[in-house]
């Protein structure tokens, strides 16, 4: 079914005229180009960046995840239910929306699709009401995450595109794959794979056509730094592409981005327009930028190259892998952007320069004097990440608890401070590094509350292929609301193993496979702290609402 | 090449490309599963077949291919908890027992609950609902009970290739969908019955007219088969409506069925001819005085040729429910093989509108409404009439409506291949108030409600059977549609294009005027309409908008002695049109002709078209009524009675209402009343009295 490549682009045009789907518009288009009714309701019913219906003339969206539900979320969002209550449904509309990767900037929401950072709810009052006037006025930001980190300048002042070129006129692929698989390069998305190895099988298989795919559709609550990379880096993101396709003798590569990254786009885009003038780009390779129709589970990346493909984004059964069949079932090298930005710096400095001080990019937020992206040596203490690069704990209370990566990683209390930030040392722990999105809780939190809020992104992202994710993210945030409203029995907590079991044993992929972390940490850690919700039926922390 | 793996503990060797699920039970090992089903690609979904295979997590054997050296195991502990909490989620929303349950006993998933030991499921029920969808005749949707297996899925979109299957939402809110998430029967399924035999649950079952037995020789599916209508139909599914269809033998002379009747049935001729024509005489009940002054008054039938009455239709020929018309001077026609008659009796269950007669010796089929939906939705049978109402019917449709009479055969020629014969299902909007006007519609089958929007509520203008026409006033006057068109039921309309409409006007000038003119006349009667002094909704409620006259009785002089419905009895061969029942006004009890009712339900399903509206939106009835009774029974307030005439040796009936004797003096009613509480009044005069 190739006609549905590009379909987003024709959804959107569509969308773009008359404000959302009409039925009349997507039986043309069905029949214009040969793709069935059906799947064309089954993309736009997908991804929350289509309408079916008209929508609001102002539809406000507050992130109601991590970082932002520990900054105040719930209560903003409920204000502003209650301050437009009484208007027209027609006129705006209030909900809830998933991470909208401003962590560091929490709470956040969007507005029409703009989003706007570090708001209260007199301002987001003032700004929906000048957009029902058709007037959305660009809002002056209080402090946009920076990074520090090792102190200035950064260690990325390589000469732009030397690897790349040195790379065309030795034509050493080879070398440079043993150079990536010597240094060890992990996978910085979250999974760890070698890249060289990864690379090297994608150069390996045997056909002509062949695809680089960088992943930059971060949408984990907490994760924030390839937002960071994106902006200020772009040019070793697209370098790192650029030598997947010389080393995978790839022809085309697709930089997938999550929409709501417009400036990051725009930053890109010209990037790679310089590289197209000066004939980097378009000798061999091209490159072109894929905006995501939305949704967490396009980062999962077969899910993401279904999207790419005009599908709805559900995850493959693996094997195949993208390296044997990935992109219009091709060969495809599809890595994270911090992967694509260390690739350069690794073949100029070489591998022991990267053994011994490489850097990782981590977001931190939540509760935290100052939240932001910082670039750390791999292995640093905990301790030092939380307390020196962002300033400790705000107000001045103590550490309860800390996810090292979002909802996957599930939540650590404080007495680990001292683990060091590295794949190792958090896997011997029970978490994991992942995208290095780390999201602290100050005193005061109910880890019960945490679990369930991350529990509920889950269950809002999965996509419903697969039974155990589908529904047992829906049974896992029935149980545990249940918990929060003091219906809990003990004997939930038998049920909530064994599903949480069967979660993570038979899901297609790791959203569902990791879904239950933030339940099964939070037992593991805090169990008493939950077990005097379910037992006793009090929250200790006075946050849950305890009543039916 | 071959493989070599293990399985729980045996050694096994398969080909190469084997997934572990088909080593599995090559081996005699085998593995329950739900999505998975031989003939379908596997998509390993619903997880319940995964195994242990090494690595991380458990893989469905479904998809995974047998590899070499490979130690698999279906049984492992891991294995066998992961799949009872599986089966335990998927029940704990199951609305056990389901139609498949219910209807057969082999719901798949009902089945492997028993069979992992689950009784009540311990995970929190869904609470909310995801609905049925009870739009097709063929099949039942019950999306609580959908597994999102993506079994039906893929039998619409990979076997039988009609591509009008596909998952709807995401996450929680996933489910599945026809088209553009549109009702099932509304939707382009060709009722091939493959999604409902792949379905493991009772989410798509299959749906039994219930109420009718069929008698005659039963066919087989393999024979149906063999008809090209049926060819792309799933074997399993002719099966299971094996009792719907039925082969039936008529002698030559022999009635098939008789109009009037009631039925839930059509007819497909396989061989032989058959005459379709109306028995009932082709007149209306006229009341007159039968000799001098102060003779009584009598009823008797007269044609629009004897007796022309105000707003009386001057058609050409008889709508029927068959691919014919008939025509008016001599309603006869002839069917044959390969023609399908009864539609709108088998599908809205209205009377039989002809009578049929067995010409020759006939063999036909006769079918329930899930199997002619199913052959409706053929895509060979459905241009197969549309090709045989182009060829046959399009002609007369069009010179029957009298404004189109001097379109040339030349003109109707140029259209034939350019209409397209469109298929509505109940609810369907056709054409709404506001919207641009962009083609001119003639009704096929059903009947099509048109109703105008008022701040007080819609006032329905007509209910348009077959030979009604529709949309031409939007391309006339305004270019915007000043009504909104419904169908009311199963809907087929013939649709012009603007252009063609357009060229059609040009060509035809005097078509023009004539249509202008009834174009004006519609838009001043609503602009009088919304302009009338008493309120609009006043007189709409009151059921007494514009009527020509209305006969009031005072109550405090009526006596009840009966001698009014005694006098309307005598005057109309002992039947009686006034009851002395109605709306009433303070002491005035208010009878009249017709309430031209808000919405007249009397014109719904006349299996002719022999009721309609004047432009006073009273009601006539035309000639060709065969005194079926269906009005009569769907007036509210008994308006409309069943006159019955010898006709030969039998007793034909006609419809009639009360015209209030407007042809004397005074009706024989207000003239018996012996207590002056009988009298005929102007509306306007009298309730602008009474106002």
């Amino acid at each position: 079914m190739t006609g549905t490549e590009n379909i987003f682009d024709r959804l959107r045009a569509i969308q773009d005229q008359h404000g959302y789907l009409p039925a009349a518009e997507l039986e043309s288009l069905s029949k214009s180009i040969g793709v069935p009714l059906f799947h064309l309701h089954g993309v736009a019913d997908f991804y929350p960046h289509f309408h079916l219906s008209p929508p609001p003339k102002v539809t406000v969206r507050v992130c109601s995840d991590m970082s932002c539900h520990l900054r105040g979320a719930d209560p903003l969002r409920e204000g502003l239910k209650a301050r437009f209550a009484s208007m027209s449904d027609r006129d705006i509309a209030v909900r809830e929306v998933s991470c909208l990767g401003q962590c560091d900037g929490a709470p956040a929401v969007s507005i029409n699709d703009r989003v706007f950072r570090n708001v209260n709810a007199a301002q987001v009052e003032a700004l929906a009401i000048s957009a029902l006037g058709g007037v959305l006025p660009a809002f002056e930001e209080r402090d946009r995450g920076i990074a520090c980190g090792l102190g200035s300048p950064p260690p990325f002042d390589l000469e732009p595109y030397r690897a790349v070129r040195e790379l065309m006129q030795t034509r050493d692929y080879d070398g440079a794959i043993a150079q990536l698989k010597a240094s060890g390069l992990p996978g910085l998305g979250g999974a760890g794979f070698p890249t060289g190895m990864k690379w090297e099988a994608v150069r390996k298989a045997p056909g002509p056509e062949k695809y680089v795919v960088c992943n930059a559709d971060e949408s984990e609550p907490g994760t924030i730094k390839d937002r960071f990379i994106l902006e200020h880096l772009p040019h070793l993101v697209i370098e790192g592409m650029m030598i997947a396709g010389l080393v995978t003798e790839a022809h085309r590569g697709i930089l997938y981005i999550r929409h709501e990254y417009d400036a990051q786009e725009k930053i890109l885009e010209r990037e790679i327009h310089r590289c197209y003038e000066s004939g980097l780009l378009g000798n061999g390779f091209d490159l072109e930028i894929f905006v995501s129709p939305g949704g967490y589970i396009c980062g999962e990346e077969t899910a993401l190259i279904e999207a790419i493909e005009g599908k709805r984004a559900e995850p493959r059964n693996k094997p195949p892998f993208p390296v044997i069949s990935g992109l219009w079932n091709k060969p495809t090298a599809l890595n994270n952007v911090e992967t694509f930005a260390n690739v350069p710096q690794i073949l100029v400095n070489g591998v022991e320069w990267y053994k011994s001080s490489a850097l990782k990019f981590v977001g931190v937020s939540g509760d935290v004097v100052r939240p932001g992206i910082f670039v750390i040596p791999m292995g640093l203490p905990m301790s030092d990440v939380i307390f020196q690069h962002a300033g400790g704990i705000r107000d001045g209370k103590k550490l309860k608890a800390f996810a090292p990566s979002g909802p996957s990683s599930g939540y650590l209390p404080a007495s680990m401070i001292d683990v060091h930030v590295d794949f190792k040392s958090l896997a011997a722990i029970g978490s994991m590094l992942g995208s290095g999105a780390i999201v602290v809780c100050a005193e005061g939190t109910c880890m019960l509350d945490m679990a369930l809020n991350a529990c509920t992104f889950f269950r809002n992202e999965s996509c419903g292929k697969c039974v155990p994710c589908r529904m047992g993210s829906q049974k896992m945030v029935d149980i545990l609301a249940g918990w929060t409203r003091g219906t809990g029995t003990p004997r939930d907590l038998q049920l909530v193993d064994e599903l949480s079991e069967a979660m993570k044993l038979a899901s297609i992929c790791g959203l569902g496979q990791f879904a239950h972390s933030p339940i099964t940490s939070v037992l593991k850690h805090f169990r008493e702290e939950i077990e005097e919700h379910i037992v006793r039926h009090r929250c200790p922390e006075g946050v849950c609402p305890m009543h039916p | 090449m071959s493989i070599q793996l293990t399985i729980d503990g045996v050694a096994v060797t398969v080909p190469e490309g084997t997934t572990v699920f088909d080593a599995a039970r090559m081996n005699g090992i085998a593995i329950p599963t739900l999505c998975h089903q031989q003939n379908e690609t596997p998509v390993g979904v619903c997880r319940v077949c995964v195994v242990e295979a090494g690595g991380r997590v458990l893989t469905a054997s479904c998809v995974r291919p047998a590899e070499n050296g490979m130690v698999v195991s279906t049984n492992s502990e891991k294995v066998v908890n992961a799949r009872r909490t599986l089966v335990e989620l998927l029940m704990a929303d199951h609305p056990s027992p389901c139609a498949r349950q219910r209807q057969s006993g082999d719901c798949e998933l009902e089945t492997l609950a028993r069979a992992e030991g689950i009784g009540e499921p311990r995970f929190p029920k869904r609470l909310s609902s995801r609905g049925q969808d009870e739009s097709s005749f063929a099949i039942a949707v019950d999306h609580e009970a959908c597994i999102l297996c993506d079994r039906c899925i893929r039998g619409c979109d990979e076997i039988r290739s009609n591509n009008v299957l596909g998952r709807r939402g995401k996450g929680f809110n996933a489910g599945i969908a026809f088209d553009l998430n549109a009702p099932m029967g509304n939707s382009t399924c060709v009722s091939c019955g493959e999604c409902m035999v792949s379905c493991p649950t009772g989410a798509l079952t299959n749906r039994r007219v219930v109420e009718t037995e069929l008698h005659g020789d039963p066919v087989e599916s393999e024979e149906l088969k063999q008809l090209r209508y049926f060819e792309k139909v799933s074997g399993t599914f002719l099966e299971l409506n094996r009792n719907a269809i039925v082969r039936r033998y008529f002698k030559a002379g022999e009635i098939i069925c008789r109009e009037g009747e009631y039925g839930s049935t059509a007819f497909y001729i396989v061989e032989g001819r058959a005459q379709v024509y109306l028995a009932t005489p082709i007149a209306h009940v006229k009341t007159s005085a039968a000799g001098g002054f102060l003779s009584k008054l009598g009823s008797g039938l007269a044609g629009r040729k004897q007796d022309r009455r105000e707003g009386e239709a001057d058609r050409r020929s008889i709508p029927i429910d068959a691919p014919v018309d008939l025509p008016y001077d001599s309603p006869l026609a002839e069917l044959g093989p390969g023609d399908l008659f009864g539609e709108m009796t088998c599908m809205s269950l209205y009377p039989r509108s002809a009578t049929v007669r067995a010409a020759t010796d006939c063999v036909m089929y006769e079918m329930l409404r899930n199997v002619l939906d199913i052959m409706q939705r053929n895509k060979t049978l459905k241009a197969q009439i549309d090709d045989n109402y182009r060829r046959r019917a399009l002609e007369d449709h069009l010179k029957s409506v009298p404004i189109f009479a001097s379109l040339t055969e030349e003109f109707i020629d140029s259209l034939r291949s350019r209409v397209e014969l469109i298929r509505y299902n109940k609810g369907d909007v056709i054409c709404r108030q506001g919207d641009l006007a962009d083609a001119f519609y003639l009704v096929r089958i059903g009947f099509v409600k048109v109703a105008e929007d008022h701040p007080e509520g819609e006032l329905i203008l007509a209910y348009l059977g077959r030979g009604g026409y529709f949309g031409e006033i939007g391309l006339l006057m305004e270019g915007r549609r000043v009504a909104t068109c419904t169908a009311l039921d199963h809907v087929e309309v013939v649709r012009i294009q603007k252009d063609d409409f357009q060229r059609m006007m040009d060509a035809f000038p005097e078509v023009r005027a004539r249509l202008e003119a009834v174009a004006i006349r519609h838009q001043e009667e609503n602009r009088r309409r919304v302009s009338a002094s008493v309120p609009l909704d006043q007189f709409l409620t009151q059921g007494l908008m514009e009527a020509q006259s209305l006969l009031i009785l005072d109550l405090e002089k009526c006596t009840r002695c009966d001698n009014c419905v005694r006098a309307c009895a005598d005057a109309h061969d002992g039947i009686t049109r006034l009851i002395r029942e109605g709306l009433r006004f303070e002491k005035y009890l208010v009878a009249t002709s017709c309430r031209q009712c808000r919405d007249p339900l009397c014109m719904v399903g006349c299996p002719v078209g022999s009721i309609r509206r004047r432009n006073s939106l009273e009601v006539i009835i035309e000639d060709w009524c065969i005194g079926c009774g269906l009005c009569a029974k769907n007036c509210p307030y008994g308006n409309i009675t069943l006159h019955p005439f010898k006709v030969g040796a039998e007793v034909k009936k006609k419809a009639t209402s009360c015209d209030l004797c407007t042809d004397h003096a005074e009706p024989s009613c207000v003239y018996a009343c012996p207590h002056d509480a009988a009298h005929r009044v102007d509306p306007n005069q009298f309730l602008m009295r009474r106002a």
